[in-house]
């Protein structure tokens, strides 16, 4: 920060794509106010600096999940990163797991094709209206505050690093959710062990340590799958019991 | 599966050939080479000099025998908690989540826990044979007690141990799957609420499983090296309270 003609102002490098496909950081001065977050700032940048810039926002809320960027190399939603708790200078980036639309916004169309592909919702035959016990609802609660932002994905080194074909956290936690559903009759770890490449996970969680909603998304989404995958083709005790059922 | 993601030329050209070791083991790696050789080290000075029990103390280590010390092992080994450790620390996949810190992890293959790595989904296994090796801890402490007639700070440091490999077995991510984990309707089971809370109550453990997993290890260490230490002759155990 830095006193100037009696304004205090910031100074934020944004990512700014150019034509040919590069791109670089380009710093801006921001004029502070209370209470700032980094989207206020960038979104300071837009309206009174270059109107070129492009960003993606839609809540200021942390809910609808589209400002997701990355904040001096971690990912965070830039409406819920206070200015005041970054020391020093502020960088942002948009999420580079995903290939880049233009400056901070990301195409994060992936994720919509691989949710396609998990295995969908098949409720059992039951009375309707369906009678479903509260012990049963808590444990697919968490995975429901999902607000699809993907930073998950974006921190993955799975996905990032290495490209493998891994469907990543996010939508292991949305298969979590449907597996653990009461009225649901599927089994996904199947799909997540065969196809969803849930091998390459190496539970090291950084994906839990990003997700703003604080889903604990390794302990009770992955590592969950992890185990009813071993059910299925690790562990030759229960291979008979499989095939019987 | 295809996700539509631009290939990593390194991982698509890696992940195309089948293999039986690794890349992972077989890079140069120094934290891999530091690490084996740190245990091998150990493991050959437990073996040369053993104490395998002092005055009726068992030493951790050896009970009942050093020989299902290899099972312990590979149940941490297998153990998700040191799963993360190692792979962020010794095979640096990543060592850290900020992104401009882990440069290097993306220049080299990986198969996380495909191929080879798979053997650690036998975790549950090693869980089995570790559960009954237990009860030896537990007639350890009873042997403390009753070979010397008193409760000592040494009989006191093996019943600490003993609990904290109870309460880490207990907070295990496998035995978390059989209880519960597996369950998707407690609902339609017999004793669905009981088991619930029972699960509940193992996944407020759980949460703490990395925590739990290092301090039992550092704790096996130290009363390795405590009993080592009144083997030796030092004067550091006294008595807390006479039978
Ligand atoms: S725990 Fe698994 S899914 Fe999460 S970031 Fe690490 S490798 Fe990716
Ligand atoms: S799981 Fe968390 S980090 Fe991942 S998309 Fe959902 S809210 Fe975002
Ligand atoms: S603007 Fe909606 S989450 Fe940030």
């Amino acid at each position: 920060m830095s006193e100037e003609s009696g304004k205090r102002v910031i100074n934020i490098s944004i990512y700014r794509t150019d034509e040919n496909g590069g791109g670089g950081y380009k710093d801006y001065e921001v004029p502070i106010q209370e209470g700032m977050v980094v989207l206020d700032a960038v979104r300071y940048v837009q309206e009174h600096i270059d109107t070129t810039l492009a960003i993606r926002w839609n809540c200021k809320a942390a809910r609808c999940g589209s400002c997701a960027a990355e904040i001096n190399n971690m990912p965070k939603l830039m409406c819920k990163t206070r200015i005041d708790t970054i020391k020093g200078k502020i960088r942002v980036a948009p999420m580079s797991a995903f290939n880049s639309v233009a400056d901070l916004v990301a195409d994060v169309s992936e994720n919509y094709l691989i949710n396609r592909q998990i295995p969908e919702f098949s409720p059992r035959e039951a009375e309707i209206p369906w009678k479903i016990k509260q012990i049963d609802v808590e444990r697919t609660k968490e995975f429901r505050k999902c607000i699809e932002c993907f930073l998950c994905q974006d921190v993955c080194h799975v996905i990032r690093d290495h490209k493998a074909d891994y469907v990543g956290p996010r939508h292991v936690v949305k298969a979590a959710s449907l597996d653990m559903h009461p009225m649901d009759t599927v089994d996904r770890s199947e799909f997540l062990n065969n196809e969803g490449g849930i091998g390459y996970c190496n539970v090291t969680k950084c994906c839990q340590e990003v997700c703003p909603e604080g889903i604990k998304i390794t302990d009770n989404a992955i590592i969950q799958e992890k185990e009813r995958a071993a059910d299925r083709f690790y562990d030759p005790l229960l291979w008979r019991r499989e095939k019987k059922r | 599966m295809e996700f539509g993601r631009e290939k990593n030329e390194i991982q698509s050209a890696y992940s195309s050939k089948r293999v039986i070791i690794p890349k992972e083991l077989r890079e140069p790696n120094p934290r891999l080479w530091a690490f084996i050789i740190l245990v091998g080290i150990a493991l050959y000075l437990m073996v040369i000099y053993p104490v395998k029990s002092f005055d009726g103390y068992v030493d951790p280590f050896y009970a009942p025998t050093i020989l299902i010390l290899p099972i312990v092992g590979l149940f941490r080994v297998t153990c998700y908690a040191y799963r993360k450790d190692y792979h962020r620390h010794i095979f640096k996949h990543p060592v850290e989540c900020a992104i401009g810190k882990r440069e290097d992890s993306a220049k080299r293959a990986y198969t996380g826990e495909t191929g080879f790595f798979r053997f650690e989904n036998l975790h549950r296994y090693f869980l089995y044979a570790s559960i009954l090796i237990l009860p030896f801890f537990y007639y350890d402490i009873y042997k403390a007690v009753a070979f010397n007639g008193a409760i000592t700070f040494a009989a006191l440091l093996i019943a600490i141990n003993t609990i904290l490999v109870t309460v880490y077995l207990f907070s295990c991510h496998a035995l978390r799957h059989l209880t519960g984990g597996r369950v998707d309707c407690f609902g339609c089971k017999f004793a669905g609420q009981r088991r619930k809370s029972y699960f509940d109550f193992q996944s407020y453990f759980n949460a703490h499983h990395e925590q739990l997993a290092w301090i039992s290890l550092l704790m096996f260490v130290l009363v390795d090296l405590y009993l080592r230490a009144l083997g030796a002759g030092l004067p550091i155990n006294f008595t807390l309270l006479h039978l």
